[in-house]
């Protein structure tokens, strides 16, 4: 669709393009010495390096561009015609190999020495060398002190905690179509339990779900305010709430995946000199060292750092639960990014309130059960609860190409097919996910009867 | 001047094309061409995407067809209808004492109280919701201390309501503007009238005050409605997502997506509040009664009685409370040091202040540049606009009236993304800095978004000046130009006044379409500046600090010319 | 202030206006003379300030020609014409004081300041307001403000002054007063002008000449008392006080001119012209007959329907034959009056008729 666009304005395109060539040869003679960054980090983080970083290169000026990783993917996207973004900075490796597919990221790799080529199973580079990861962060539950005591609810320390029924609409997460570091999160669960039960405890998980909020930040908001008492985060969000006071408290379970934080250079970066020298920093011990400050609180990927680190700080490279026997495919991964998206959205985001009703029927009648048991009902019990379970797709059919093709949508030549549309397969999903919610709610209601 | 005339008869003689029509009709020409610029074709742009088959980039209607099979969809549709309605139900609740009680009895602080009534349209984006779930929310101050005393908890923030209660205060002063104003323009002799035939109290306020009342009403209701359904920043931050604004917006930005669902939904949102506004057209049509007569003096207005004070004074103290209760909760927020599941903060500080302090200078003076410049674009055009619609024949007068009035119904995603679109590939003239990037663009966004804000204040303040005081000036020889310079820019000062300063407000607090096109931080507002405080755990309390500043900045300046407008009427002696 | 330097005479030519689909004015030919007090007199609707306001050069522009002096205008926007006009809404501008308002003309003008100052006082002077100058308009009386306004219209010396409905904002006491003001403030000044109106007395006291007019055609042209006495067709008579109207038919009868009414009543007549037509006479010249008739009396038989006081005269509502004729009576005190249902006769002298033909 952006080609559409773009052919209709071949000419101005063109214009364009050779104004932009007349640009940077004037730019380089005029050395504005300006470094322009799009990033997803809070300002709590980009305001440290930056100051850091134009306190050791007084020629360069930082423009800090805020905007959450998908917004700013877009933004690369869009405005890549007439680019005047030098880098782009944030958490997810999928969000990278979006920009690396289009061929928005220029190569670079740095002359650091001293970081080990992984970190848990997750390599902290590119192994095409686009993008370079400069810290770790691993995905965790954190949790409101007040609020736990408040409900007399007891503090969670795995994934298969919050599935259990006493944290029934407690829970917050992001949809991972929102938050590239929660995709990471959900892809991690689905590799290790493998697709069918990674989604039945996916979905178990979000019948508790309170909220399923928009913002990846909208997690440790709510568990700071306490509208919700447990968040699915990303380490440095309980990291640093805690950092700035809040009764909270963060925990890894025990199958956590560690991945990088990246930041890589974007093609046709007006100043990609300051680039380079940005990436040099922020992988220099000084660069590294203020990854520990209590707003930040992230992993530095060199180990040498941690000797510095406060009592009690996370040291992937030596903590045993951290050390992570997971697994991860990334290009499983990227192959199926929007459908797993879109998957989680139709099943989840959108359908929260069915799950919801299903579940608490289910929570209901389990209680029930316990008390008197009936073997008929239990019968009935399982049944729902495998309606719940059940997918649209088999895991055979979400790993097809050519279903995947559906959601990117981007033909890469005019001779490109791509049958069926994404909302006609969304409408789809969507009727049969309802439809399986409804039925395990009347089961479990009627079971509910026989007792 | 004999000679002058006869060539002038041979050239014109083409009746109603005197020369007179020249400078309107150019002025009308190019503000048409702005529009198309910087309206029409983004949001084409946009909505373009919307009939193009994603696989081949043909033609289709498909998408469409998608949209209706979809029950996620439909849901969604009747949501934000639900929603809509409810809200212009509660808003009502909310505005008809407050402007009634000021309008229609004789009452100290009245100024005041609209003021204080037009506050909370003024609710920085993020926060307000933020300091709603800090106050209403299951776990707010309210339903604590209900759980403690009571045990029992209220669901007001639960979904809907959620979305519902937060529209209805953050749009109510809407209704609360326009029907104050047509309540102020009942002429008195139509009260007299039918208190003189026997009807009095309730009845005369339900058969004639209301109904003559009701145009402002409609007007006021519609755009509540609309701005509802438009709305998207209330229903993300309540993670409510099956609406139709927030299914648009999630689609549009969602990474390497491109399904054109998201630009289906944005042209039904668009199509949708086009049709609303021209229901509410329609309701008006017949409808505009002219009610200011010759010697009328206004609404009856009358002194209350020592308990009928009382409880007046308690009903709008009370409603004030409730819709002023976001702004308190962001004021507690901006000094608390940590405020947890608990009814208030456990710690009081001014160091949210004092860390803002550096870096809201900027963002401070971006906001009142922006906000200024598109405030003054708009009451430019809105004049020149009310001034083609009203006192010119000039072809097609109606259509830039509704082409104007139309960006009310367009949502600032979609406004943002065709600025994109539109500009990036542009560049200001002698550099090579894209035009989408250049801060100017921002002005240009947040000026057509409020354009029917300034542009219904202006009609509003020309349909009140009467054609014989221009006339008169004419005829003492000041050509048409002069004439609006002299006579009808400052009559119309007032109304002026008003354009600006909703204009001004609102867009000093405006961040959907911001927020697409701020290139840079050095070039961003007070809006975008609290966006990014409050997507850290140590910002909440700065962004907070960040967004009373704000308020303050546009409280201040709207009560200055609340003043300003009433020192002018009592000049006038018409007040 | 300077007298007669300015003064024009006003020659409208064939002048013809539509709104949309309806003609205002339809081919209205007129001439007004220099120095002439003008009135336009007509019930609303008629056109008459639509002619006033194409004058002054608002509205739309009418076909034919209007000139002022010997300048065709027709073309001009308003602010070319030199033409003074007086608003029924007087139309002060309410954010100005009232010198500020009075100044405005001269200061479009570019006369240079101390001179506007002088005029402005001039003016105010002619119209006795100087110590209100400071005032704004809301804190004038209505009669005030018709001063002010009319001050602000002579002081930049316009070639012809135009008044649209001027009096009727005020009360009946200070009606009179301003109309007299007005007259003798254009004696004074000498300036050609026109004034609009529907009350007829207030024509007939000020106007030099006066056209009534009527869905947009010019019915009469002339001096009020002839106008009066002779109407030149059914709706001027009509129009112009009040008429006993009796349509018919005359006829010669015994070679002697008979007017048959419509209900059958028949007269014997003067005039000699036959055919269709009314026959017109005025209530005052209608007498009750206690004796006999005179000679040239036309006689009418009827009884008394009603009776009105109003004070300077008694007017009976009388049935004659199914047509209603009204009379009057001057009153005096002790004079005796015929009470409703009597039977009485109606006299009219032959030469206190007027046949007109509609």
């Amino acid at each position: 669709m952006i080609k559409l666009i773009n052919n209709s304005r071949k000419l101005i395109a063109r214009v364009a393009l050779a104004t932009a060539v007349c640009g940077i040869s004037t730019g380089a003679l005029a050395a504005s010495g300006k470094l322009v960054i799009v990033t997803s980090f809070p300002s709590d983080l980009t305001k440290v390096f930056k100051a850091e970083f134009e306190k050791q290169n007084p020629d360069v000026k930082l423009e800090i561009l805020k905007k959450k990783t998908t917004a700013g993917i877009k933004y690369i996207q869009e405005t890549s015609k007439n680019n005047k973004t030098d880098m782009f900075w944030a958490s997810a490796p999928d969000a990278f190999e979006v920009l690396k597919d289009d061929g928005l990221l220029q190569k670079y790799s740095t002359k650091v020495t001293g970081i080990p080529p992984k970190i848990g199973s997750f390599p902290i580079h590119d192994p095409d060398g686009y993008y370079t990861g400069f810290a770790a962060a691993g995905y965790g539950i954190m949790w409101n002190q007040r609020y736990l005591k408040a409900k007399k609810l007891p503090a969670p320390a795995e994934w298969s905690d919050l599935e259990k029924p006493v944290y029934f609409n407690h829970v917050g997460m992001s949809a991972p179509s929102r938050s590239g570091t929660t995709h990471l999160t959900v892809e991690t669960i689905l590799q290790n339990n493998g697709w069918d039960k990674g989604w039945a405890s996916m979905k178990r998980m979000a019948g508790n779900f309170k909220s399923v909020t928009e913002r990846s930040f909208g997690v440790p908001d709510g568990v700071n305010s306490g509208n919700f008492g447990i968040g699915i985060v990303i380490d440095f969000f309980g990291l640093s709430s805690k950092g700035a006071g809040f009764p909270v408290d963060f925990v890894y379970p025990s199958a956590t995946a560690l991945v990088p934080a990246n930041i890589g250079v974007v093609s046709k970066a007006p100043n990609s000199e300051a680039a380079q020298e940005f990436i040099e920093f922020l992988l220099s011990v000084k660069g590294q060292t203020l990854l520990l400050n209590p707003k930040i609180r992230r992993l530095p990927v060199n180990p040498a750092i941690y000797s510095q680190a406060p009592k009690g700080f996370p040291n992937p490279f030596t903590d045993k639960e951290l050390q992570g026997t997971l697994k991860f495919d990334l290009k499983l991964s990227k192959n199926r990014y929007n459908l797993v998206n879109s998957l989680f959205d139709v099943m989840i985001t959108y359908r929260k309130d069915d799950l919801t009703d299903a579940t608490r029927a289910i929570h209901t009648l389990e209680r029930k059960l316990a008390k008197k048991p009936n073997p008929k009902a239990g019968k009935l019990l399982d049944e729902a609860k495998a309606l719940i379970a059940r997918l649209p797709i088999t895991e055979a059919e979400a790993n097809n190409p050519e279903l995947a093709s559906v959601f990117t949508k981007k033909r890469k030549k005019a001779t490109d097919k791509v049958t069926g549309r994404q909302a006609e397969i969304e409408a789809k999903w969507d009727t049969f996910v309802v439809n399986n919610y409804s039925k395990a709610r009347k089961l479990a209601a009627k079971a509910q009867d026989m007792l | 001047m004999t000679s002058n005339s006869t060539t002038r008869k041979s050239f014109l003689r083409l009746p109603d094309f005197s020369a007179t029509q020249w400078g309107p009709g150019t002025v009308a020409t190019l503000i048409a061409i702005f529009l198309l610029v910087v309206l029409i074709l983004p949001v084409a742009k946009v909505i373009f995407v919307a009939f193009q088959e994603p696989s081949t980039g043909a033609f289709t209607i498909n998408n469409f067809i998608d949209f209706f099979n979809a029950s996620l969809f439909r849901e969604s549709f009747i949501n934000s209808f639900y929603v809509s309605a409810m809200s212009v139900v509660f808003a009502t609740l909310i505005a008809l004492p407050l402007a009634y009680f000021t309008t229609r009895f004789n009452f100290a602080g009245a100024t005041l109280i609209q003021t204080f009534g037009i506050i909370p349209l003024i609710m920085p984006p993020f926060v307000g919701a933020v300091a709603m779930q800090l106050f209403f929310g299951e776990n707010g101050s309210v339903n604590l201390l209900m759980d403690e005393w009571f045990g029992f908890t209220i669901p007001f923030m639960e979904g809907l309501n959620g979305v519902i209660l937060v529209q209805s205060v953050h749009f109510f002063p809407f209704i609360l503007i326009n029907l104050s104003a047509s309540l102020q323009n009942i002429d008195r002799s139509m009260e007299e009238s039918a208190l003189n035939l026997g009807s009095s109290g309730m009845r005369l306020f339900r058969r004639i005050v209301f109904p003559l009342s009701m145009p402002g009403y409609v007007a006021g209701a519609s755009l509540v409605f609309l701005k509802v359904f438009d709305d998207l920043g209330t229903p993300l931050l309540l993670n409510v997502n099956n609406m139709l604004a927030p299914q648009a917006y999630l689609r549009i930005s969602s990474v390497g997506i491109s399904d054109p669902i998201g630009y289906v939904i944005s042209v039904i949102l668009v199509a949708f509040s086009l049709f609303s506004l021209w229901v509410s057209f329609l309701a008006l049509k017949n409808k505009d009664y002219a009610t200011t007569q010759k010697g009328g003096g206004g609404l009856l207005k009358r002194d209350l009685k020592k308990w009928e004070k009382v409880s007046c004074y308690s009903v709008i103290l009370l409603i004030l409370c409730f819709v002023m209760a976001p702004h308190a909760a962001l004021f507690l927020l901006s000094i608390a040091t940590v405020w947890s599941f608990s009814p208030l903060p456990d710690a009081y500080t001014l160091s949210h202040y004092t860390e803002v302090f550096d870096t809201a200078g900027d963002f401070i003076s971006n906001t009142l540049l922006y906000a200024g410049l598109a405030g003054l674009i708009d009451v430019l055009l809105g004049t020149a606009i009310a001034y083609i619609v009203w006192r010119t024949g000039i072809w097609g007068r109606k259509a830039l009236d509704f082409l104007a009035m139309g960006a009310v119904a367009i949502p600032g995603v979609v406004l943002g993304i065709g600025y994109l679109r539109m500009f990036y590939h542009m560049e200001v003239p002698f550099s090579d800095i894209p035009l989408a990037s250049f801060w100017g663009i921002i002005v240009i966004a947040l000026a057509v978004r409020r354009l029917p804000y300034a542009l219904r204040a202006c009609m509003a303040a020309l349909a009140q000046v009467a054609v014989s005081l221009e006339e008169a000036a004419e005829s003492l020889g000041a050509t048409k130009t002069r004439t609006i310079r002299k006579i009808v820019i400052p009559l119309m000062s007032g109304g002026i006044l008003a354009g600006f300063v909703t204009s001004f407000a609102t867009a000093a607090v405006e961040l959907s379409a911001t927020i697409m096109l701020v290139s840079s931080e050095a070039d961003a507002p007070l809006a975008y500046g609290i966006y990014v405080f409050m997507q850290s755990a140590a910002g909440r309390g700065p962004g907070a600090a960040l967004g009373i500043i704000a308020v303050l900045i546009v409280g201040v300046g709207t009560y200055l010319s609340h003043r300003v407008i009433e020192r002018s009427k009592r000049h006038r002696g018409e007040s | 202030m300077s007298t007669q330097k300015n003064c024009k005479g006003i020659k409208i030519e064939n002048v013809g206006l539509k709104f949309g689909k309806t003609e205002v004015l339809k081919g209205v030919n007129l001439e007004i003379q220099p120095g002439e007090f003008f009135a336009f007199l007509g019930p609303s609707g008629s056109g008459k300030s639509t002619l006033l306001r194409a004058i002054a050069g608002f509205g739309p522009t009418p076909s034919g020609n209007i000139l002022i002096g010997d300048q065709e205008v027709t073309h001009l926007p308003p602010w070319k014409r030199n033409v003074g006009m007086v608003f029924q809404s007087y139309a002060l501008w309410p954010h100005m004081t009232v010198r500020k308002n009075i100044a405005f003309g001269l200061e479009e003008r570019k006369i240079p300041k101390d001179q506007v100052q002088q005029r402005v006082d001039e003016a105010l002077e002619l119209v006795d307001l100087l110590p209100l100058a400071e005032r704004r308009p809301s804190e004038l009386s209505g009669g005030q403000q018709q001063r002010i306004a009319l001050a602000r219209t002579v002081v930049v010396e316009p070639q012809v002054l135009l008044l649209d409905e001027p009096l009727s904002n005020l009360d009946a006491n200070l009606r009179v007063q301003m109309r007299r003001d007005i007259l003798s403030l254009q004696r004074k000044l000498g300036l050609t002008t026109i004034f609009v109106t529907h009350d007829q007395e207030e024509a007939n006291t000020t106007a030099d000449r006066m056209a009534v007019l009527s869905e947009g055609v010019i019915q009469q042209i002339g001096k009020p008392m002839d106008l009066y006495d002779s109407p030149n067709n059914r709706f001027v008579a009509a129009f112009l006080g009040s008429a006993n109207i009796l349509d018919g038919e005359i006829k010669i009868s015994d070679s002697k001119p008979v007017f048959i009414s419509n209900q059958g009543l028949e007269l014997s007549i003067q005039h000699q012209a036959t055919g269709n037509g009314s026959l017109v006479f005025r209530p005052q010249n209608t007498r009750i007959l206690h004796n006999d008739a005179n000679q040239n009396d036309m006689i009418l038989n009827g009884k008394v329907i009603y009776r009105e006081f109003l004070g300077s005269l008694v007017r009976y509502g009388v049935d004659v034959k199914g047509h209603l004729m009204a009379v009057d009576e001057l009153h005096s005190i002790g004079g005796k009056h015929i009470d409703e249902g009597a039977e009485i006769s109606l006299g009219v002298a032959m030469d206190q008729t007027v046949i007109v033909y509609s």
